[in-house]
């Protein structure tokens, strides 16, 4: 079942910014054998915001607003990397708004099919 | 030592968010001079420096670098001769290399920050995907790159990390023999 069917035949990625988050997602992998253990949240998270840069300008325009409002809290969250309460804060707010992103444009809304 | 040179060691940072101005050669140059006349041990110079300032080449490194957070206009890898390390007969697991590194590091460091540029290392990176975009010869490795370019104005004289508490010389000093 698709979450979303009306979006499903969008296509926001182009194959450049796919093989570079490839390569990112690559690269991470291996370099993070030697990195700290936090620092494999910092990539995923550094992933996730390449990714938003690649798509907002091809996304719906609610999809668009999840996007700028993830804004601050990702540069936050880098900032406070050193505090790890502020920062699993950050991380947990931004799972929140994007799981509420998920149920407002579900049917799940309505009730649930 | 002078008090502007202490001035220039204590406001340096490491500088994640860069123009796109382009650097001046020479003053990539008075860089790697810099760093040439950084202390090295036994006098043998281990660390080669490569230079990559080809927006493409500059992108594909980028791009196999997750610890490059900084959009630089030139970064400057710098390598492990091993044919220098084995020459001179340093012992196996012998540390000056990396340590002649660090110093490098640093010294070019100071020299882009003396010079109004930003500058800041990266170690997590794809050393086999630089060595194929590079086309590194077998003796080098690449150890750390160092991204030079204009700090951009919100990222001048800003930490890229809170800390909670700054640390102070005294906190990492121990005056003489350690009390048993």
């Amino acid at each position: 079942m698709d979450i979303f069917p009306s979006k499903n035949k969008a296509t926001v990625l182009t194959e450049a910014e796919a093989l570079e988050l490839f390569a990112f997602l690559l690269s991470s992998a291996r370099t993070q054998i030697d990195d700290p253990a936090l620092y494999a949240s910092m990539r995923l998270l550094t992933a996730a915001e390449k990714l938003r840069e690649f798509i907002r300008d091809r996304v719906s325009p609610e999809t668009e607003a999840l996007l700028s409002n993830t804004d601050e809290l990702t540069t936050r969250a880098h900032i406070y990397m050193s505090d790890l309460e502020a920062y699993t804060a950050d991380l947990d707010e931004l799972c929140r708004m994007t799981a509420q992103f998920f149920i407002d444009q579900s049917d799940l809304k309505d009730g649930g099919s | 030592m002078s008090a502007e040179f202490l001035q220039i060691i204590k406001s340096r940072r490491v500088i994640r968010d860069m123009t796109d101005q382009p650097v001046e050669p020479e003053k990539i140059e008075r860089i790697l001079d810099a760093g040439r006349w950084s202390p090295a041990a036994g006098n043998k110079r281990t660390i080669r420096f490569v230079v990559v300032q080809d927006p493409l080449s500059l992108q594909m490194v980028r791009v196999f670098s997750p610890g490059m957070f900084q959009k630089p206009q030139a970064v400057i890898l710098l390598c492990i001769d091993w044919d220098v390390v084995v020459e001179n007969q340093f012992a196996e697991g012998d540390k000056s290399p990396y340590i002649d590194l660090g110093a490098v590091m640093q010294t070019m460091m100071l020299a882009a920050h003396a010079q109004g540029l930003g500058s800041g290392p990266a170690t997590s990176f794809s050393k086999e995907a630089l060595r194929v975009i590079l086309n590194l010869p077998a003796n080098l490795t690449p150890e750390v790159e160092v991204c030079i370019g204009y700090a951009a104005p919100k990222d001048a004289n800003q930490l890229p990390m809170l800390s909670k508490k700054r640390v102070t010389w005294q906190d990492l000093t121990h005056w003489e023999r350690f009390e048993s």
